[in-house]
């Protein structure tokens, strides 16, 4: 019998991951595009972990949130350990998506003419309608692309949360990481099964996103 | 747009509770009288036979469940070193154990060089070659010969060693593909894409598609020593240590054999 | 309604500077595209920030560097009518206007409705921004703007997203909307005609420097500078030397010239109007000279006539005249008269 904890651990990671990982981006992409100074770096920093290969961002984060360090040392007080557990691999997954979505995201913004929202301000729209009547509504179509990007991504996410989250069957082991120790243990026809499970499901995934998507953009205003 | 992110807000409450929920559960769990889980973070090329290990432990010991965590040993150790919480750790090589015992990870006095592993030339199951031995490996009719690479993959550490101490290392740089792990080199192998390669004693006996050829000649190559130990977190001290001594047992002696490794 | 504007804003290619009070009345900035006359009005907007100077609206200060206030553009009560209407895409015209005005569903459903009515938009209330022309995005942008508490109306290359036909008939509108904000509006514009038809007071605006206001009228018959001639339409244009108390010599087109007032001696330019220039049968006098046609070309209602003094490898002459008048002359070889009243003249 097949053990569905994999399946199961990688769709609540993602789900969990890509959830938080969509606010956040948003929130950064509107947060950077209003910043007057230190825009790039700041834009530098967040976009580091899609050029990083995984593994380094997963010691990365051993070196950030494991106990040597101070946020470590602070989480122990709270008697709450992050290395090798399901909490690990949702920061791992977001850590390595988040780009995806705050890059889209602010393309999304930019594209927008600054005019309609120079123009809002100056009918005295505060800059929170602005923000959730005008400018969500009309980028829409560019955060949701965000969205299926980020989620894509830590559906197939494998280095940083082996690294960080460790390969725990049960606890941390996603579909990524099944297939990994399958092959690890010489069971190909397991690590066969899992390879065709992810295919299968990222298949289905993008095909009813696409489908949804395109039932999204045909919607008219 | 609102709806979808009320949605979405609900979707994260949920799974992070549920999420959170089995987290809960397995801290709590030692309250009760359910079984003892216990936490074994191994090297990969471990994964079959620890897994075996395992089953055959279990049914002697049925109030011990044990959870594995296969990875590199080097991403194992700096996991360990930053908090990552674990019982016992199985490593491929010295070097990480070292790494932990001097970072005072370990739980004093449980370390033991369990196994030892030997390195092999292996060629397809249909080879024609008529290989026998690694000096044969500087022979002109070879192409493309798998090891792993030396500047990042143990394997080819020792198999560097061994083609140095050879006084063939030079002769094979144009024709070495670097694999970036062992399983690597013996897929080539296996596949014929190569035609030979240089791997683990315990690799080569899990695959039928490759025959061992020769072995590294004594004393060409550092030993290769799997040493395991109980850190020094360990909730379970006591079942951990006897884990351990489980693995060093006679019945595990025959497991470990069956896949290739010699016991110390 | 008073307006006060001094502003200082470094901006790449150069400084913008502009000093200009209006009261009650259409004031037009004249310039090129990209000479900070859009930049003026984001700075008055509250759309981006000045780097130095004030501006004070009826007595309340929306920005002033030295005492460090910046009112947001949500505070300034600034009507701003974007070039191409910046209308919300994902709301209809009817949520457009609702948008942008306090909750206060029972009051607001009438004084949509009478905006809707107002700009001929009633039947479009339901329809998206997309679905609209231009004329009617314009409108209903107009109508969106009058739904808020704006004091005074800034008008940002208003017809220039317009099919021409479109545009005299907006104009007309617009020449009605004015009267509601107290004739208080800045009209931003390369376009001569609009302003001359538009503004009571005009100022042109060169490379981020804007020059002093003039009263339109005043600005378009007599302007006194290099860059205000060549905005207000003016083609013919030559460097220029004082002769005596009445007369000039045009140095690119090798000709003295007579003129009405008395020239001063920094002058530095001359011009005349193309359609000012007016033929003769044969040298008579001052300011009459033989010419050579070099090219004629043929516009919607008049002719262009590209004209030479005679014998001379100059700078050519634009003359423009009607179709029946050049019909029935058609030479090669003119006589061309310069009335001194349109003479010209420049001194920077």
């Amino acid at each position: 019998m097949l053990d569905w904890n994999p399946l199961i651990i990688t769709l609540e990671t993602a789900v969990t991951a890509t959830t938080i990982t969509f606010f956040i981006g948003i929130f950064l992409a509107y947060g950077v595009m209003r910043m007057h100074k230190g825009q790039g770096l700041m834009d530098a920093i967040i976009t580091l972990p899609l050029i990083l290969p995984p593994t380094v961002v997963g010691f990365f984060l051993l070196l950030l949130f494991g106990k040597r360090s101070f946020i470590g040392q602070a989480l122990l007080q709270w008697d709450i350990h992050l290395v090798f557990t399901w909490p690990a691999a949702v920061i791992a997954a977001i850590v390595v998506s988040l780009p995806l979505m705050y890059r889209t995201t602010r393309g999304a913004f930019e594209q927008l003419d600054p005019n309609i929202i120079y123009a809002a301000r100056t009918l005295g729209v505060s800059e929170w309608r602005i923000f959730w009547h005008i400018l969500l509504p009309n980028t829409r179509q560019g955060i949701l692309a965000g969205l299926v990007l980020s989620f894509a991504r830590t559906i197939g996410e494998f280095g940083a949360t082996i690294m960080f989250a460790g390969n725990i069957p049960g606890h941390t082991q996603t579909m990524s990481t099944a297939i990994y120790a399958a092959v690890q243990a010489n069971d190909y026809a397991l690590a066969e099964k899992w390879a065709a499970g992810i295919i299968l499901f990222s298949l289905l995934f993008i095909l009813s996103l696409n489908h949804w998507l395109n039932r999204q953009t045909r919607k008219a205003f | 747009m609102k709806k979808f992110f009320v949605l979405l807000l609900t979707i994260l409450i949920l799974t992070a509770s549920v999420g959170c929920q089995q987290q809960l559960a397995t801290t709590t769990t030692p309250e009760k009288q359910s079984p003892i889980e216990l936490h074994i973070a191994a090297a990969a090329s471990l994964t079959d036979v620890m897994q075996e290990l395992a089953a055959v432990y279990a049914q002697e010991h049925p109030e011990v469940t044990i959870t594995f965590n296969f990875g590199s040993s080097g991403a194992l150790q700096q996991a360990i070193e930053n908090g990552g919480q674990t019982d016992l750790f199985f490593s491929a090589a010295a070097k990480q154990m070292n790494a932990l015992e001097k970072s005072g990870n370990l739980l004093a006095g449980t370390r033991k060089d369990l196994l030892e592993n030997s390195l092999v030339l292996i060629v397809p199951q249909d080879s024609r070659l008529e290989l026998n031995a690694f000096a044969d490996l500087s022979r002109p009719e070879l192409k493309h010969i798998a090891i792993g690479d030396p500047s990042s993959v143990p394997v080819g550490q020792y198999t560097e060693e061994v083609l140095t101490n050879l006084g063939i290392s030079d002769d094979l740089t144009a024709k070495a593909v670097y694999g970036y792990d062992v399983r690597q080199v013996l897929a080539w192998v296996a596949t014929d894409e190569a035609d030979c390669g240089i791997v683990y004693a315990t690799d080569a006996a899990s695959t039928p598609q490759v025959k061992v050829v020769a072995a590294a000649p004594a004393g060409t190559h550092q030993p290769i020593i799997y040493p395991a130990a109980v850190l020094r977190d360990t909730k379970h001290p006591e079942e951990a240590t006897a884990f351990l001594a489980f693995a060093a047992s006679e019945k595990a002696r025959a497991i470990f054999t069956k896949y290739g490794f010699i016991c110390k | 309604m008073e307006l006060i504007v001094s502003l200082e804003k470094k901006l790449p290619a150069f400084t913008l500077k502009a000093d200009f009070t209006l009261k009650d009345e259409v004031f037009a900035l004249l310039g090129a595209s990209g000479c900070g006359k859009s930049m003026t009005l984001k700075c008055i907007a509250g759309i981006e920030r000045p780097d130095k100077g004030h501006i004070v609206l009826d007595g309340k200060v929306l920005f002033d560097s030295e005492q460090q206030i910046n009112l947001p553009p949500q505070k300034r009560q600034i009507g701003y009518l974007f070039q191409h209407y910046a209308l919300f895409p994902n709301m209809t015209i009817a949520e457009n206007i609702r948008f942008v005005m306090p909750p206060n569903t029972a009051h607001n459903d009438k004084t949509i409705q009478k905006l809707l009515n107002t700009f001929q938009l009633t039947d479009l209330a339901d329809t998206y921004p997309a679905a609209l022309s231009g004329g009617q995005q314009q409108r209903a942008a107009l109508a969106r703007i009058l739904a808020t508490p704006a004091k005074i109306l800034l008008l940002d290359e208003p017809f220039s997203a317009l099919d021409s036909y479109l545009k005299g008939q907006m104009e007309t509108e617009l020449m009605d909307i004015l009267p509601a904000y107290g004739r208080t509006a800045i009209l931003v514009s390369h376009d001569r005609g609009e302003v001359y038809r538009l503004a009571d007071k005009a100022a042109v605006i060169n490379q981020g420097k804007m020059e002093t206001p003039q009263n339109t009228k005043d600005l378009f018959h007599n302007p006194q500078t290099l860059a205000a001639t060549l905005l207000t339409g003016c083609k013919n244009i030559s460097r220029a030397q004082r002769i005596d108390d009445r007369h000039i010599y045009a140095l690119d087109w090798d000709l003295p010239l007579k003129t009405v007032a008395e020239p001063s001696s920094q002058i530095k330019y001359t011009a005349i109007r193309a359609h000012f220039l007016t033929a003769q049968e044969k040298t008579a006098g001052e300011n009459v000279f033989p010419m050579e046609v070099v090219r004629v070309i043929e516009d919607t209602f008049s002719y262009i006539v590209m004209v030479r003094p005679q014998g001379k490898a100059v700078k050519p002459l634009r003359w423009e005249l009607d179709k029946q008048q050049w019909q029935q002359l058609k030479k090669t070889t003119l006589y061309l008269y310069l009335p001194p009243e349109q003479i010209m003249m420049m001194n920077s």
